[in-house]
C-alpha cells in the first residue's frame, strides 16, 4: 500500500491542464520564471500549496483553480508552465 | 482636460494638507471605503501612459484639508502592468506628479488574508506610517469565523481597524485616525527575515492560520457559482443578463435622451426670442446651447452603463461573465472583460470605450477601445435608414425576409467581424507579446454598496463632463464657426431652406467640401457628400441633416422628400459607398474627445482616427469600383 501510494507521489509532474475536472493535486513548480509565473506565486500558488481543479468555461474555455479561500482562472494553452502532481 | 492632475501637484506644497495613500491588493473593498471616506467630491488624475487613473479626494467632514488618493490595486511591489507601475513608483516617491504620500492606510480583505499580508510584507519595507483597515469582518462573523486584530497588530506593528464599508460601521473610527497622521505607525515585522515569494507566502499563510479562524468553503458563493457557471444555464443567464443590458442603454436611455434633446431645443427657442436675430443669437442656440447639448445628451447612456458594470462588479457577476466568453473573445486576441465595451459600443462608442476601464490587462484595454468605435453605433442608423431606403427595393425574399432588413443586418454584422478581426491583428502587431497572459481571480459574491455605486456613478458623469465634456465643447463651436463663417449673401427673401443652403455652401466648411472633394472623388462623393462627412463630424447623424440642407429638401429621414431627391441625384454604386465609408469611419469627435481622455494623450485618437479612415476610404473605394462594373 506504501509502495502503491509514493510510487503515485513519485510520478512525474503533469502539466496543469492535463488534470481532469474535480481532481486535486499539489503545485509542483514551475516550468520557467517569467512575470505570469511570479504573478501566480504572487496569488498564493507557491510551490506546495494545495489546489482543486473546480471547472471549465464553456467552449474549453479557461480553468478555474481553488486554493485556500481563493479561486483564479486561466488559460488552458497559457498554462503549460504550471507543473503539478495529481492526489486523487 | 488634463488640469486636474495639475491641481493636485499644486495643492501638495501646502505642509497643512497631507496626502494619504490607499494601498490594497484588487478587490480588497478599497474603492468603496474610498467612496464612503470622501463622497462626491472626487477628481481623477489623468496621466499619460495610464488609462486606469488614481482618483483624489479630501476627507469628509473636516476642515483641515486632508487629502486621500485611491491607488490601483497592487499583488506586490514587482509591477506588471502600468497601472501597477504607478502605485509602485507613487510608493516610492518615484513619481513626477504625485508627491510620496505622507502616510497610507493599508486595506485588507479579511476573509482573504494571506495575499493581503504578503503584499503588506513587501509594503513594510518603504517604511511609510501606516494603519491597517481590516474589511468585510462581518462576513467572518456571519460564517461563524473570529478574526484576532490584536495578534495582527502586533505582527504587523502598525495600528488595526476594522469597517463593513457598506454599512458604514467602522468609517467615524478610520476619519478619527486620518485626522492625526500621529496614530499612523511604521511598520515592524520581526518574524520574517527573506526576500523570496516563497518564504514570504508562507509566512502570510501562517500568520494567517493564527489571526484568521475561518471555514474555508464560502458556500453561498460556491452553491451561485453552481448555478451562474453551469454549462448550460450559466451562458443562458449570462445571455439574459446581457440582453437587459443592451436594452437598456439602447432603449431606456432614448426617453431621456429626447427629453434633453427637447430641452435644449426648446431653451435655444426661448433664448432666441429674447435675442434679436443675428450672428450673436445664432452663436447662443446653435453654437453655445447646442454644443452644451451635444455633450449632456451622452449622460443617459453614461450613467446606465456605469450603474450596470458597476453593480455587476461589486456584487462579483462581472468576473463570471468574462470568464464564461473568455473563451470566444480569446479567439480575437481578447478577453471576457472585452465583451462589455464591445457590446456597448453598438449603443454608442462613448460608455462602451469609458467602460473599458474593467479590463485589467492594458494591452488588452487599449485594443478593445481602438476597436468600440468600429461596432454599429445608434447614430449610424439614421444614414443607414435613408440611404438603405432610398437604394434598396421594399421585396421581400421568399415573402418574408425583408431585403432591406437583411441589407441593415449585413451591415452591423460587417461592422462588428472587421472589428474582431481588426483587434486580432492589433494583439498580433501593435501590441504582440502580451507581458501577462490571461489570469482572472473571482470574488465571492457580495452585496453591493449602493452608497458606493451611487458616488461611482455622480464622479463618472462629472468627470465626462469636466475632461471629454470640454473637449466635445470646443469641437462644436468650431464646427459651428467653420458652417457659419464667412457669412453668405442672401437675398432678403429668400426661402429659410434656400437660404440655409447658401450659408452652408459658401461657409469654410462648403468651401473646404468643394476643396478637398478630389480626395473623396476615387470614392465617388461630389463635393455635396463630402460636406455631409465634414459636417457629420460632429455627430454622424448629422449627415443627414446636411444632406437635407444642401438639397433644401426636409431633414427627416423618414421623409420620403430627401430620399426621393437622392434616388435620382446619387447612383447606386456612389451609395453603397457612403454606406461602406460610414461602417469603418470614426467620423466622431465625441469618440475621439473620450478617446484622448481615456489613454491619456492625443496619441491612439490619432490613431483610431487614421486607422478607421483607411479603412473606410479602402472599403468604400472598392466597393464603388466593382459595383461601378457589375451596375
Amino acid at each position: 500500500m506504501t509502495l502503491f501510494k509514493s510510487k503515485k507521489y513519485m510520478k512525474t509532474p503533469l502539466q496543469l491542464h492535463e488534470l481532469p475536472i474535480g481532481s486535486r493535486a499539489v503545485i509542483a513548480g514551475y516550468g520557467m520564471i517569467n512575470e505570469f509565473t511570479e504573478r501566480l506565486q504572487e496569488l498564493g500558488l507557491i510551490p506546495g500549496t494545495l489546489i482543486k481543479i473546480v471547472r471549465r468555461a464553456p467552449f474549453k474555455g479557461p480553468v478555474e483553480i481553488s486554493y485556500g479561500t481563493n479561486r483564479v482562472a486561466v488559460r488552458a494553452h497559457e498554462s503549460d508552465s504550471i507543473f503539478v502532481e495529481c492526489l486523487n | 482636460m488634463s488640469h486636474c492632475a495639475d491641481d493636485t501637484v499644486e495643492s501638495r506644497v501646502i505642509p497643512d494638507s497631507p496626502l494619504i495613500a490607499f494601498v490594497g491588493t484588487p478587490n480588497c473593498g478599497k474603492s468603496t471605503l474610498f467612496n464612503v471616506l470622501t463622497g462626491l467630491r472626487q477628481k481623477v488624475g489623468n496621466f499619460p501612459g495610464v488609462t486606469v487613473n488614481p482618483a483624489l479626494g479630501n476627507l469628509l467632514g473636516h476642515k483641515k484639508n486632508i487629502r486621500l488618493i485611491d491607488l490601483p490595486g497592487i499583488y506586490s511591489l514587482a509591477p506588471k502592468s502600468p497601472d501597477e507601475s504607478l502605485t509602485t513608483a507613487v510608493l516610492k516617491g518615484e513619481n513626477a506628479k504625485i508627491a510620496l504620500p505622507d502616510a497610507a492606510v493599508f486595506v485588507i480583505n479579511g476573509t482573504n488574508l494571506e495575499k493581503s499580508l504578503f503584499l503588506f510584507s513587501q509594503f513594510a519595507a518603504l517604511k511609510i506610517p501606516t494603519i491597517v483597515v481590516v474589511t468585510m469582518i462581518d462576513e467572518i462573523k456571519a460564517r461563524g469565523g473570529t478574526f484576532d486584530d490584536i495578534e495582527l497588530e502586533h505582527e504587523l506593528g502598525v495600528p488595526v481597524l476594522s469597517v463593513v464599508g457598506h454599512k458604514g460601521v467602522g468609517v467615524d473610527e478610520i476619519k478619527e485616525h486620518l485626522r492625526s497622521i500621529g496614530d499612523f505607525s511604521i511598520p515592524q515585522i520581526s518574524s520574517l527575515d527573506a526576500d523570496s515569494i516563497e518564504i514570504r507566502h508562507k509566512w502570510a499563510r501562517e500568520l494567517s492560520k493564527n489571526v484568521l479562524k475561518l471555514d474555508q468553503r464560502d458556500a453561498v458563493t460556491e452553491r451561485l457559482d453552481k448555478i451562474f457557471l453551469h454549462p448550460v444555464f450559466g451562458p443562458l443567464i449570462f445571455l439574459a443578463v446581457m440582453l437587459l443590458f443592451f436594452q437598456s442603454i439602447f432603449t431606456w436611455a432614448t426617453p431621456l435622451m429626447d427629453f434633453i434633446d427637447g430641452g435644449f431645443s426648446g431653451l435655444a427657442d426661448f433664448v432666441a426670442t429674447i435675442i434679436p436675430e443675428g450672428i450673436f443669437q445664432n452663436f447662443i442656440t446653435k453654437g453655445i446651447i447646442g454644443g452644451v447639448g451635444s455633450v449632456v445628451i451622452f449622460l443617459p447612456q453614461i450613467l446606465i452603463l456605469y450603474l450596470f458594470i458597476t453593480l455587476l462588479e461589486e456584487c462579483g457577476y462581472l468576473a463570471r461573465g468574462a470568464f464564461l466568453v473568455d473563451r470566444i473573445m480569446g479567439a480575437f486576441g481578447l478577453q471576457g472583460r472585452s465583451f462589455i465595451p464591445i457590446l456597448g459600443s453598438f449603443a454608442c462608442a462613448i460608455p462602451g470605450i469609458m467602460s473599458a476601464r474593467i479590463i485589467p490587462n492594458e494591452k488588452d484595454r487599449l485594443t478593445t477601445m481602438l476597436i468600440a468605435p468600429l461596432m454599429t453605433c445608434s447614430a449610424r442608423l439614421p444614414i443607414y435608414a435613408l440611404l438603405i431606403a432610398a437604394f434598396v427595393p421594399a421585396v421581400y425574399l421568399g415573402g418574408f425576409l425583408s431585403l432591406q432588413a437583411l441589407v441593415l443586418f449585413g451591415l452591423y454584422a460587417l461592422a462588428a467581424i472587421s472589428g474582431l478581426v481588426m483587434a486580432w491583428i492589433f494583439k498580433k502587431t501593435i501590441f504582440k507579446g502580451s507581458k501577462l497572459p490571461f489570469l482572472m481571480e473571482f470574488p465571492p459574491y457580495r452585496k453591493p454598496s449602493f452608497k458606493s455605486v451611487g458616488i461611482t456613478l455622480f464622479n463618472r458623469g462629472k468627470e465626462f463632463l469636466q475632461s471629454a465634456g470640454t473637449v466635445i465643447l470646443i469641437f462644436s463651436i468650431i464646427l459651428w464657426a467653420l458652417t457659419e463663417f464667412p457669412r453668405a449673401d442672401v437675398p432678403e427673401g429668400t426661402p429659410q431652406l434656400v437660404a440655409e443652403r447658401m450659408q452652408l455652401e459658401q461657409s469654410i466648411a462648403g468651401q473646404t467640401g468643394k476643396f478637398i472633394e478630389p480626395v473623396f472623388k476615387p470614392l465617388g462623393f461630389d463635393w455635396k457628400i463630402t460636406i455631409g462627412v465634414i459636417g457629420s463630424f460632429a455627430a454622424r447623424e448629422m449627415f443627414v441633416s446636411v444632406m437635407g440642407q444642401l438639397y433644401s429638401a426636409d431633414v427627416t429621414e423618414t421623409d420620403a422628400t430627401l430620399r426621393e431627391v437622392l434616388k435620382t441625384s446619387m447612383s447606386l454604386p456612389v451609395a453603397l459607398s457612403v454606406l461602406m465609408f460610414y461602417v469603418y469611419a470614426l467620423q466622431c469627435m465625441s469618440t475621439i474627445a473620450v478617446l484622448k481622455r481615456e489613454t491619456g494623450g492625443w496619441k491612439w485618437p490619432t490613431f483610431a482616427f487614421g486607422y478607421t479612415f483607411l479603412l473606410a476610404y479602402g472599403v468604400a473605394f472598392f466597393v464603388y469600383r466593382i459595383s461601378l462594373g457589375i451596375f
